[in-house]
C-alpha cells in the first residue's frame, strides 16, 4: 500500500516540477480531442437534421388556421389525388405540438411557452419521384389555406450524399486526431522521460523494477490525457449550449441529445486517459531495456 | 561470493575489455581492482551488475549466475549489490533522505522501516544534520557518503564501488575509505575499482592487478605495485 502510495505521490511531484511541459501536453490533447468531439458532435447534428428527411417527407405545408379542419381535410384528399404524390397525410395543431415537445424535449422552457394553437397544421407530403416537388408547389400556389411550403427535394440529395461525407471526413478526424493524441502524449512523456534517463539508469542501478520507474510516468500521462479530454469536453459542450441558443425554426437544429453529449463526452475522456497511458507506455519502452 | 569463470567481452567493433577471466572473492574478502585506464576493471564491475553481458564464460554473484539471467530478475540482483560509483550518481531531486530511502522503496519494504533505517543510516555517514539537504547542496565527500549510505541500507552481502575517490581530495578520500572498511568488517564483501595508489598501499587488502582485459597480479595483502610474492598466473 505505501508502495502504491508513494508511486502516486511521485507521478504527481513530477507533474508539479514538470508544469511547463506538463501544460504545453495538455493542451495539445485538448486541441486534439477537442476537434475530435466536435466532429463527433457536428456528425450528430447533421444527422439529426436529415432525418426526418430521409424518412421520405419531401414537402411540408405549413396551413392557415381558416376554414379549420374540414377545409384541411378537403386539401389533403385534393394533394393525394395528385399523381406525383406517393402519399400524404395530415398533421392537425395538436400532432405539431406534440412534434414540437418531441424536438425540442431539451428545452422544456421553449415547449412550456408553446401552445398547440399557435403552431400551424401542416400537410406532409412524400413524391414518387423527388424532382416532380415543383408540380406540386406550381399546383399550390396561391392557394387559399397554403401559409407556407417548404420543398426538400434537391437539398435531400445534397445533403444525403453531404451527410455520407461528412460522416466519412468526420470518422477519419475522429481516427487521425486520436492517434494524434496518443503521439503528441508519447512524444511529451519521451521529452520528460529523456530529461530524466540519467536519473532512471541510476534507479534501475538501485535495483528498481521496471514497473516502479514506469507506473509514475503512467500515471503522469493518464493525469495529462484526463485533463486535456476534460478541457475538451467542456469546451464541445460549452459551445453546444451557445450554438443551441441561437435561434432556429423547426428545421434546423443545432442541438444534439443530452445522452449523446454525456456517452460521448465519457469516452473522449476514457480515451484521453487510454491514450494517456498509451503514449507514456511507448515512450518509456527504450529507456527501460536493462 | 562472486565468481568468474572464463569471462570475456567484446564491444561491438571487436574491442576486447576483459579476456578470459577466472575470479573468486570469498565472503566478507576487501578486493581491490587496480590497473590503467582502459584495463577491464570498470567492465568487470558493470558485468557483475549485469549492466554489461559477458560475451563469454560464466559469473555467479551472491550464489545466482547471472550471465543468463533474464532481464525481469536483474533488479533483485542488484538489490543483492550496493554500488557506488565515481560521480555519486544521486538523484537530483530527491533530498539526502529520499535517495537513502529510494534503496529501502524500490524493495517495497514497508514506511515504518523506512522510518527507522533511514536515520540510522546517516548516522553512521555523519550525515543526520544534512538529511533534508539536497545533492547540490553537498560537497563531494558528502554526496559520495549519501551513495554509500544508500548502497548500505538493504544490509547487501556484497558492495561494488567504481573508483568511489576518484574525484574526492585525499582527506575526504580517506574518509570514505573508512566508511568501506566499516562497511566490511560487518561482513559485506567489497570489490572496489581504483586509481588510488595511497589508498591501495594504505590498506594492505587483496589486489587484483589488471593489464589490457587480463588479469596478471591477484595477491593478498598487497599495495598497488606488484611486490615479491607476486603470485605466478
Amino acid at each position: 500500500m505505501s508502495t502504491v502510495l508513494y508511486l502516486i505521490g511521485e507521478a504527481f511531484t513530477n507533474l508539479r516540477r514538470n508544469i511547463l511541459v506538463v501544460t504545453g501536453a495538455v493542451l495539445a490533447v485538448f486541441v486534439s480531442l477537442t476537434l475530435a468531439f466536435g466532429a463527433l458532435v457536428f456528425n450528430e447534428l447533421v444527422r439529426v437534421n436529415t432525418l426526418q428527411w430521409q424518412e421520405g417527407e419531401h414537402i411540408i405545408i405549413f396551413l392557415k388556421d381558416e376554414g379549420g379542419p374540414a377545409a384541411h381535410r378537403a386539401l389533403l384528399e385534393e394533394i393525394q389525388g395528385f399523381e406525383e404524390v406517393r402519399r400524404a397525410w395530415y398533421l392537425d395543431k395538436a400532432g405539431a405540438y406534440r412534434e414540437f415537445q418531441e424536438m425540442f424535449s431539451n428545452q422544456p422552457a421553449l415547449v412550456e411557452t408553446m401552445t398547440a394553437a399557435e403552431l400551424p397544421a401542416s400537410i406532409r407530403v412524400e413524391l414518387d419521384d423527388i424532382s416532380s416537388y415543383q408540380e406540386v408547389q406550381f399546383r399550390l400556389v396561391g392557394h387559399q389555406l397554403l401559409r407556407r411550403l417548404s420543398v426538400f427535394s434537391e437539398g435531400i440529395e445534397r445533403l444525403l450524399s453531404l451527410t455520407q461525407v461528412l460522416n466519412s471526413i468526420g470518422i477519419g478526424l475522429v481516427a487521425v486526431l486520436g492517434a494524434a493524441a496518443v503521439v503528441l502524449i508519447a512524444n511529451t512523456i519521451r521529452m520528460a522521460i529523456y530529461a530524466r534517463r540519467e536519473e532512471i539508469a541510476i534507479m534501475k542501478l538501485v535495483g528498481a523494477g521496471n514497473w516502479f520507474i514506469r507506473v509514475p510516468f503512467i500515471l503522469e500521462g493518464a493525469t495529462v490525457g484526463l485533463l486535456g479530454g476534460g478541457l475538451a469536453v467542456a469546451a464541445v459542450y460549452v459551445s453546444h449550449q451557445l450554438l443551441a441558443r441561437v435561434p432556429t425554426d423547426i428545421l434546423l437544429r443545432f442541438q444534439v441529445q443530452s445522452d449523446f453529449l454525456l456517452q460521448r463526452g465519457v469516452l473522449i475522456l476514457t480515451f484521453g486517459v487510454i491514450a494517456g497511458f498509451l503514449g507514456s507506455s511507448l515512450g518509456l519502452r527504450r529507456f527501460l531495456r536493462v | 561470493m562472486i565468481r568468474l569463470e572464463n569471462v570475456a567481452k567484446v564491444y561491438d567493433g571487436g574491442i576486447v575489455a576483459v579476456r578470459e577471466i577466472d575470479m573468486d572473492v570469498r565472503r566478507g574478502e576487501f578486493v581491490f581492482l587496480v590497473g590503467p585506464s582502459g584495463s577491464g576493471k570498470s567492465t568487470l564491475i558493470r558485468m557483475c551488475l549485469r549492466e554489461e553481458k559477458a560475451t563469454k564464460g560464466k559469473i555467479w554473484v551472491a550464489g545466482k549466475e547471472i550471465t543468463k539471467m533474464t532481464s525481469w530478475r536483474v533488479p533483485y540482483l542488484r538489490r543483492t549489490v550496493g554500488t557506488v560509483f565515481q560521480d555519486f550518481k544521486l538523484l537530483p531531486n530527491k533530498t539526502v533522505a529520499e535517495n537513502v530511502a529510494f534503496a529501502l522503496k524500490v524493495t517495497g519494504r514497508p514506511r515504518s522501516v523506512v522510518r527507522s533505517q533511514v536515520p540510522q543510516v546517516l548516522e553512521l555517514v555523519g550525515l543526520s544534520a544534512k538529511a533534508d539537504r539536497y545533492p547540490r547542496q553537498l560537497s563531494g565527500g558528502e554526496q559520495q557518503r549519501v551513495s554509500l549510505a544508500r548502497a548500505f541500507v538493504n544490509r547487501p552481502p556484497i558492495l561494488l564501488a567504481d573508483e568511489p575517490t576518484g574525484n574526492l581530495d585525499p582527506a575526504t578520500s580517506v574518509g570514505i575509505m573508512r566508511l568501506l572498511d566499516r562497511i566490511n568488517r560487518t561482513g559485506t564483501t567489497v570489490m572496489m575499482a581504483t586509481h588510488d595508489h595511497a589508498i591501495v598501499d594504505a590498506m594492505r587488502r587483496r589486489v587484483v592487478q589488471l593489464e589490457r582485459g587480463r588479469v596478471v597480479r591477484d595477491q593478498a595483502g598487497s599495495g598497488y605495485e606488484s611486490s615479491a610474492d607476486l603470485v605466478d598466473l
